[in-house]
């Protein structure tokens, strides 16, 4: 039913889908909506997400049929077809996506009709439904996973004992989300393994086909991906390692890095060297901090993923003090809250913070005015104000991120963590 | 031509004007045939994405003070309401004011487009009121509510009694119009139907249509030589500026395509003479701007003085800069309020306007008459290829692969940075200022020159970036897939 969203933290489920879709190298979606979507959808997720451009395709550079009053009330599936069919000749391209819009959708053009069509004379066109008002950026992002398992991924013979899938880390959606994934790869490459990233490297469409070739998932969020997870699981006996978010700070990282190692049986020496080495890199530097560590008590507002990872790193690592702890993903299951929350309590050292769940702008800044004695707020540009109004220091972390630029900045991991660190002793 | 306030919607650019967006030609075929009547669109057999007139005509009213834009849409149609909100409160701190409205989406559901929502809507209306007591709230309708029939027209005229500030059905449904700029006339209609009153006086204000007032300062210095105060839309107004606009002494906008609609409208309505020339953009655009505004007011004779006082400033400058200018190449895609106002300044630089190309066209404005800017060019002998695209990046992409300019010439965010991986030395003509007067020519001049100047960003990345288009493609003309004129 309708609610107010008032600066709403993503796009729709067409944003969600257009944004994961074309993360893959030489993919290439088809609008099937109305003529703004893409504009709007572009703008959402990679220009509200530090400030970018998508790198192949995206925005003015992508197909769309633009439908027009007409075509909503005679149907527009001949425009489609001519659509591909252009796209066909003018993109060099691995892959096309036809996706439905809220326009398409509503009046029942069966996008996936016309892929098959395509299909049949051996091109590689597939359809997504995909009409935004199914739900948010997330929701895009496991209609894309759903689409690759039905569509792309094909049964392997056999596993590849060194080879995982990255999986949970939503491309454009969140600000960080190349340095993160490279920041995860490289620690797991020291581990000796190969990575599926599918959105960085110049991996595509080829990657997810062979996916079903992995030993295991890693997927490093506290709620996504549930359906991928049981397919992956249930039709090509890929099990997976769930990972409440991306590790970040040594604490954390290290616990992660056994899982992994543990859950593959890797050689233990190996695991053990690669920790040590690593925790000796991130503490030489925290050793030459700045004086002062503990005069902050803050505020975080973001996606799960992020205020888990952040506030278990700053309180188990670093000695601040988290005072509210705002959660801003759109959930709906009970249990996913409560292992969230769980997770955000648990804290080895510092007091737990106070955990609220709302996608509201109002709510968060109402939150906020109750806890006038935090120095610094890390979340969002829509946070931005709030901090202005109690004085506190602003960190954006969390998308939307209008207000500062970003290519590879990892805040997770080992050396994530240093990062971040830097950005909160920068502008004091 | 008649402008109607009795409904709150307006009808599109193309159904209003004749506008298009599919065209490839010259600019003298283009002109002739918008004065003949003659003017057919070219649809296309592959298209890619354009824009939609609800963002446009939604962030317009985002950008008043104090109110409420309310998108009744799924989430993903207010997306980048956060960045507006931002660039708004800049626009504001950089003034020295505040502005407290908000751009909230009601983010509707699969459910809502089968039962509607009306219901919840008035809810959230309610809601949104008691949270932020705006002076003025704006309801956007979507492509959903158009489609499943939600009326919220019957929205506002329930809840005007019980919300004590002006309520305005927008619609701005997404389908309606492939030229977003029919989003500029929507947000014109609910100012003129939900905010303006009828005049009790003259003022010694002037309207002025713009977008990011960045030129605030310098117009306001300008026209106290002239005695009159101008009042800038929408970025930063205010309702109760707003509730004047009748008042004033003429309408003036920095942009054709922005100003007409509002323009005509205050003048049909409640008389107040609307500047049509040229745009101040240049030597030319300004002085012939100033002069008609000066005779309107009534203060031509200052206007006289104020000329020749800055031309003695200026002229030297700029006649050395045209030595620069002189031959180099460029070929720009921007709105037709721009493009055909700025290919005219390049030419009077000594620039080469190799191919223009404009988002959509108006083949006349809301009093009936081909566009000032296009009689201009034709007057003083210009005949350029040009073609009509709603931000067709492919088209655009093959134009400068063809005819590899000096620099391409863009104003549309997001589109130069394909140029620039094409190896094409790109500007982006984003502040509607930048070639403002004599100062902006010489500010736009230089701009052009440093930009040319220093290639080593396109060279290096052209050289290491692949686009997503085929040799096939390049070595077509950019209207192969333009179909037969309707």
């Amino acid at each position: 039913m309708s609610t107010i969203t008032d600066s709403p933290r993503g796009t729709c489920a067409l944003g969600g889908v257009n944004a994961t879709i074309t993360a893959l190298e030489r993919v290439i979606p088809i609008y099937h909506s109305g003529p703004g979507c893409c504009m709007q959808n572009s703008a959402g997720e990679a220009g509200q997400s530090g400030g970018r451009s998508p790198y192949q395709v995206g925005s003015v550079s992508t197909p769309c049929t633009n439908m027009i009053e007409r075509d909503i009330v005679f149907g527009a599936l001949d425009r489609l077809r001519e659509t591909t069919e252009g796209a066909l000749e003018i993109y060099d391209a691995d892959a096309f996506f036809l996706l439905s819009g809220c326009t398409s959708g509503i009046i029942g053009d069966d996008v996936g009709s016309i892929a098959k069509e395509f299909q049949e004379r051996g091109e590689a066109v597939y359809a997504i439904e995909s009409p935004g008002f199914l739900g948010e950026s997330y929701r895009g992002f496991e209609l894309a996973f759903e689409a690759f398992l039905d569509q792309i991924v094909k049964p392997a013979d056999e596993h590849e004992p060194d080879l995982v899938n990255l999986l949970g880390i939503m491309p454009y959606h969140n600000p960080f989300w190349q340095g993160n994934i490279e920041e995860l790869t490289r620690i797991l490459e020291r581990l000796g393994l190969r990575v599926n990233t599918f959105f960085t490297r110049h991996q595509g469409i080829e990657d997810i086909r062979t996916s079903s070739r992995a030993a295991l998932n890693v997927i490093v969020s506290p709620w996504l991906l549930r359906s991928a997870e049981e397919q992956y699981q249930e039709r090509f006996g890929v099990p997976s390692l769930r990972w409440p978010g991306p590790p970040v700070g040594a604490t954390d990282t290290t616990a992660f890095v056994r899982a992994v190692g543990e859950t593959l049986h890797l050689d233990h020496t190996l695991v053990e060297r690669v920790i040590a080495e690593e925790e000796d890199y991130v503490y030489s530097y925290l050793a030459t901090t700045p004086e002062g560590l503990s005069w902050k008590r803050f505020a975080i507002v973001g996606d799960a993923a992020t205020v888990v990872g952040v506030t278990r790193f700053l309180a188990n690592d670093y000695s601040l003090t988290p005072a509210v702890a705002i959660v801003t993903d759109p959930m709906f299951r009970d249990d996913d809250k409560a292992a969230i929350a769980r997770q955000l309590t648990t804290l080895e050292y510092a007091q737990p913070p106070k955990v609220v769940f709302t996608t509201d702008q109002w709510e968060i800044s109402q939150e906020l005015r109750l806890h006038d004695d935090v120095t610094l707020l890390i979340g969002s540009t829509n946070d931005r104000e709030s901090a202005q109004e109690s004085d506190a220091q602003y960190v954006p972390i969390s998308y939307p991120v209008t207000d500062r630029l970003v290519f590879n900045r990892s805040i997770i991991g080992y050396r994530g963590s240093l990062t971040l660190i830097e950005d909160i002793f920068t502008d004091l | 031509m008649s402008i109607n306030l009795n409904e709150s919607s307006v009808g599109t650019r193309e159904n209003r004007l004749g506008s298009i967006t599919g065209y490839s030609g010259r600019l003298s075929d283009l002109v002739e045939r918008s004065h003949c009547g003659t003017l057919g669109n070219h649809e296309r057999c592959f298209s890619q994405s354009s824009t939609c007139n609800s963002s446009c005509g939604l962030s317009q009213l985002a950008g008043i003070r104090d109110v409420a834009v309310i998108n009744h849409a799924p989430s993903g149609c207010t997306a980048v309401a956060p960045g507006i909100a931002t660039l708004d409160r800049q626009m504001a701190t950089k003034r020295g004011v505040t502005t407290d409205t908000v751009f909230i989406g009601t983010d509707m559901d699969e459910q809502d487009t089968v039962f509607g929502a009306t219901g919840p809507l008035k809810d959230i209306v309610r809601e949104i009121y008691r949270r932020y007591h705006p002076r003025a709230i704006f309801i956007g309708a979507s492509c959903v509510t158009g489609i499943i029939g939600e009326d919220i027209d019957s929205v506002v005229d329930d809840l005007r009694d019980e919300i004590p500030v002006p309520l305005a059905a927008i619609h701005c449904e997404g389908f309606r119009s492939r030229i977003w700029a029919s989003g500029f006339d929507v947000a014109d209609q609910a100012v003129m139907t939900s905010l303006v009153k009828p005049p009790k006086q003259r003022s010694n204000k002037v309207n002025f249509k713009n977008f990011f007032e960045s030129a605030r300062d310098e117009i306001i210095d300008i026209f106290s030589n002239f005695d009159v105060e101008p009042t800038f839309l929408y970025v930063n107004s205010t309702v109760d500026e707003l509730e004047h606009l009748s008042e004033a002494q003429a309408t003036i906008s920095i942009c054709g395509t922005l100003g007409t609609y509002l323009g005509n409208a205050l003048e049909e309505h409640y008389g107040v003479p609307y500047i049509r020339t040229i745009n101040p953009l240049g030597v030319t655009g300004f002085e012939t701007w100033l002069r008609e505004i000066g005779k309107v007011i009534g203060k031509s004779d200052k206007v006289e003085a104020y000329i020749a006082q800055e031309r003695a400033k200026y002229l030297p400058q700029i006649e050395k800069l045209k030595g620069e200018l002189e031959g180099i190449r460029v070929v720009l895609g921007m709105g037709p309020g721009y493009t055909f106002e700025v290919t005219r300044v390049l030419e009077e630089l000594g620039m080469e306007v190799v191919w223009a190309a404009a988002w959509h066209f108006d083949p006349n404005y809301d009093n009936g008459a081909v566009p000032p800017s296009m009689d201009h060019l034709l007057k003083n002998g210009s005949d350029f290829k040009l073609s009509i695209t709603d931000q067709q990046n492919y088209e655009i992409l093959n134009i400068l692969d063809h005819y590899q300019p000096d620099i391409y010439l863009s104003r549309h965010p997001g589109t130069t940075v394909w140029a620039i991986k094409q190896g094409v030395p790109a500007l982006c003509v984003t502040d509607e200022y930048m070639i403002f007067g004599y100062r902006g020519v010489l500010r736009f001049g230089n701009s052009v020159l440093d930009t040319i100047r220093n290639r080593s960003f396109e060279k290096n990345l052209a050289a290491r970036s692949e686009l997503p288009y085929t040799d096939w493609w390049y070595q077509q003309d950019a209207d192969a897939l333009m179909k037969e004129e309707l």
